[in-house]
């Protein structure tokens, strides 16, 4: 997976590229708008971290341009300001996640993969997820090769959880994804199929609950 | 209520009235209309008194001028009245006063009538007229001396006051009530018309009551009375002041930030990666204490910051935007769920839909300092809940904990910028309760501090004041 950091200052693009290429991901590091450009029109990449505080052309003006020309590559914004705004117009801009300077790094490793993941979840109909491989058209777990028997709604519960992996996703959500019109489900039941859903995947991905709020999945129990 | 900017301190720190051009006017314009008034009653009194007494005095003479035409003389030369007993009742009938009347000769000597009548002296003025008292009783008195046959004789008629007394008594009546009318019509006239004639001013002091403590756009002028467009310009320079004060600040602080916070991140970030490619050297403990060390720093500029831009005077651009309190739970928990697990804290939220008018930013700041002080002083194996939600029609944030709580004499003082709790331990910047503290009062709420559930722990409430329009259920 490859990826263009867009940093001027040296010691945080140092940093990034340092924590990303240690996490295996392949690294190019550029300190200016100019040539994460040019970079970008020579060669292809999976994700762009970009600054916000650029020299000359600021980031948010070269994402703008970028994706006025169409380039649909994932974004991570880095940013040292902490206002909403900044995040607001960098999401409207065209940014996919924001993350606010000082990141710690397995923060960082972590947005980036999510990203990447879900960019990937668009265009491609397989993708992994911690020990899971999925495959999206069939609705189909497997762990290890072995393909795991989900119910359809424990499918559907899975698909929710992953599609919105590092984010805690509420009873109610889950509930609006498995049921169609004609059901009516209770929390209580939404417990029960996630407990089922939890021992058939074992150690292959880990969901967590969170009291009074609802769900978070995650590759593996941190 | 929104504070204005005029008037409010004196009116707070003084005990004596407040200057009010509407009550001056009042006072200026009433005193003089009433003193007219009472100048305009006693004239109309006395002018309408005199002819009253005029006429009842002109009866007087008209009766005594009659009895003198019924003075004959009598077989001695001697003058004498001829008046039948019935016209002497007729005379002498008054449906209110008593009539007395008295007839002396040339010599003053008493021919008849009331012998004991005094009697005046018509020498300058003929007939006369005078006030006397007789039997106890003040009266009013005419003499009148004419040649008869007999010589000259002195007739005097006198009556007693009620008829006088009553018909002044009806015009002072009347009167006061025709001027007491006019009076309230000239008091009505004049408070009406200080008001139409003041309405501008009210305009002007209603413009600025209305409009939000934050709010620096200009007042507009053009309907602004002379007497006051330099107040108001003055006013309007002081806001553009404030708006470029306010933005210079804010600036300043964002830029700061910015210088402040990049290279913190670089130093963190390569401390973290040298630390992980040292594992297990004994440089490793060096790195990581390092570590720490550049993290409590990044941690204090972070609150440091955060504490001025919560401050008020910073803070006048900020636009106040409505802000869904569950999604500012979920951010809070979200981002902290990691730290609790490492903490062996079961991390929870009670969500209630709420919403508040404010800055979604500091919010979040405010109650994820809340949530990392209550994961910071709950032992393991407890719990912190975020909640939300709106009691009696007030929204209300709120965390609490199952940890060592705060001593309930310091509770207030917690809140004082790097003020720390005796019972806390490590390397807290003691800014976080004072960071909830400025964005509560920046959102107009309150910081309750309580003890938790079972009186163990902590319970800490932001409470927003109920929102305008809204039932207070």
């Amino acid at each position: 997976m490859r990826v263009l950091i867009v940093e001027d200052d040296a010691l945080v693009g140092d940093s990034v590229r340092r924590a990303l290429a240690n996490n295996g991901f392949a690294v190019d590091h550029v300190t200016n708008a100019e040539a994460a450009r040019s970079a970008l029109q020579a060669e292809s990449f999976d994700l762009a971290v970009l600054d916000i505080g650029l020299p000359r052309e600021d980031g948010m003006q070269l994402l703008r341009s970028l994706r006025n020309r169409g380039k649909a590559i994932p974004v991570l914004m880095l940013t040292a300001r902490d206002g909403l705004t900044d995040r607001v117009n960098a999401l409207d801009v065209g940014a996919d996640d924001y993350l606010t300077k000082p990141f710690q790094v397995p923060e960082l490793v972590a947005r980036c993969r999510a990203l990447i993941r879900r960019a990937n979840s668009v265009t491609s109909s397989q993708m992994t997820f911690g020990g899971l491989q999925l495959d999206l058209p069939h609705k189909e777990a497997k762990v290890g090769g072995e393909a795991l028997d989900l119910t359809q709604r424990e499918w559907a519960i899975l698909e929710c959880l992953i599609h919105n992996a590092g984010r805690i996703v509420s009873k109610d959500k889950l509930m609006s994804s498995v049921t169609d019109w004609t059901d009516d489900l209770t929390p209580n039941a939404i417990e029960v199929y996630v407990s089922r859903l939890r021992a058939k995947l074992g150690q292959a991905a880990h969901i967590r609950a969170v009291r009074g709020m609802g769900y978070r999945i995650d590759e593996h129990e941190k | 209520m929104p504070c204005v900017a005029w008037g409010t301190e004196s009116m707070s720190t003084k005990s004596e009235r407040v200057p009010s051009v509407r009550r001056r006017l009042f006072a200026l314009l009433l005193l003089p209309a009433i003193g007219v008034l009472i100048a305009g009653t006693l004239s109309d009194y006395f002018t309408a008194a005199a002819p009253f007494r005029e006429a009842y005095d002109q009866a007087l003479i008209d009766t005594a001028i009659a009895v003198s035409t019924h003075v004959e003389v009598d077989q001695d030369g001697k003058p004498k009245i001829v008046l039948p007993p019935d016209a002497v009742s007729i005379l002498r009938a008054d449906s209110y006063d008593s009539i007395y009347f008295r007839v002396s000769g040339p010599d003053g000597r008493f021919i008849y009538g009331d012998e004991d009548l005094p009697e005046l002296a018509p020498r300058v003025n003929n007939p006369a007229r005078g006030d006397a008292t007789y039997r106890g009783e003040k009266i009013r008195l005419v003499s009148y001396r004419t040649l008869g046959p007999a010589g000259a004789i002195t007739v005097s008629v006198g009556e007693t006051l009620h008829k006088r007394d009553r018909a002044r008594r009806n015009i002072l009546t009347t009167s006061l009530a025709v001027d007491v009318a006019q009076l309230g019509l000239v008091l009505a006239m004049i408070w009406f018309g200080v008001r139409v004639a003041l309405a501008p001013l009210q305009n002007v002091e209603a413009q600025i009551a209305h409009r939000s403590a934050r709010d620096l756009a200009p007042l507009g002028t053009a309907s602004v009375p002379i007497e006051i467009r330099s107040l108001v310009s003055a006013l309007n320079r002081l806001f553009l002041t404030v708006t470029q004060t306010s933005a210079a600040q804010r600036r300043f602080l964002e830029s700061a930030a910015h210088q402040l916070r990049t290279p913190l991140t670089g130093l963190q970030a390569q401390l973290e990666l040298l630390a992980d490619e040292e594992a297990g050297s004994p440089t490793q403990p060096r790195l990581l204490m390092a570590l720490e060390g550049a993290r409590r720093l990044g941690h204090t500029t972070h609150q440091l910051l955060t504490l001025a831009r919560s401050d008020q005077a910073a803070n006048l651009n900020w636009e106040l935007v409505p802000i869904d309190l569950p999604s500012i739970v979920e951010t809070v928990i979200t981002d902290r769920l990691t730290a609790a697990d490492a903490a062996g804290i079961d991390l929870g939220a009670e969500i209630e839909p709420a919403s508040v008018r404010g800055v979604a930013w500091l919010l979040t700041e405010a109650l994820g300092n809340l949530t990392n002080n209550a994961i910071a002083y709950t032992p393991k194996g407890g719990s912190v809940t975020v909640r939300c939600g709106v009691r009696e029609g007030a929204p209300f944030l709120r965390v609490t904990d199952t940890g060592i709580g705060i001593p309930p004499e310091e509770r207030t003082r917690v809140l004082e910028r790097f003020f720390r709790a005796s019972n806390t331990r490590g390397g807290g910047s003691g800014l976080g309760l004072a960071i909830v503290n400025e964005v509560a009062q920046l959102h107009g709420a309150a910081v309750a501090i309580d003890a938790g559930p079972d009186g163990k722990g902590t319970a800490i409430t932001i409470q927003f004041p109920v929102p305008p329009g809204a039932p207070a259920a």
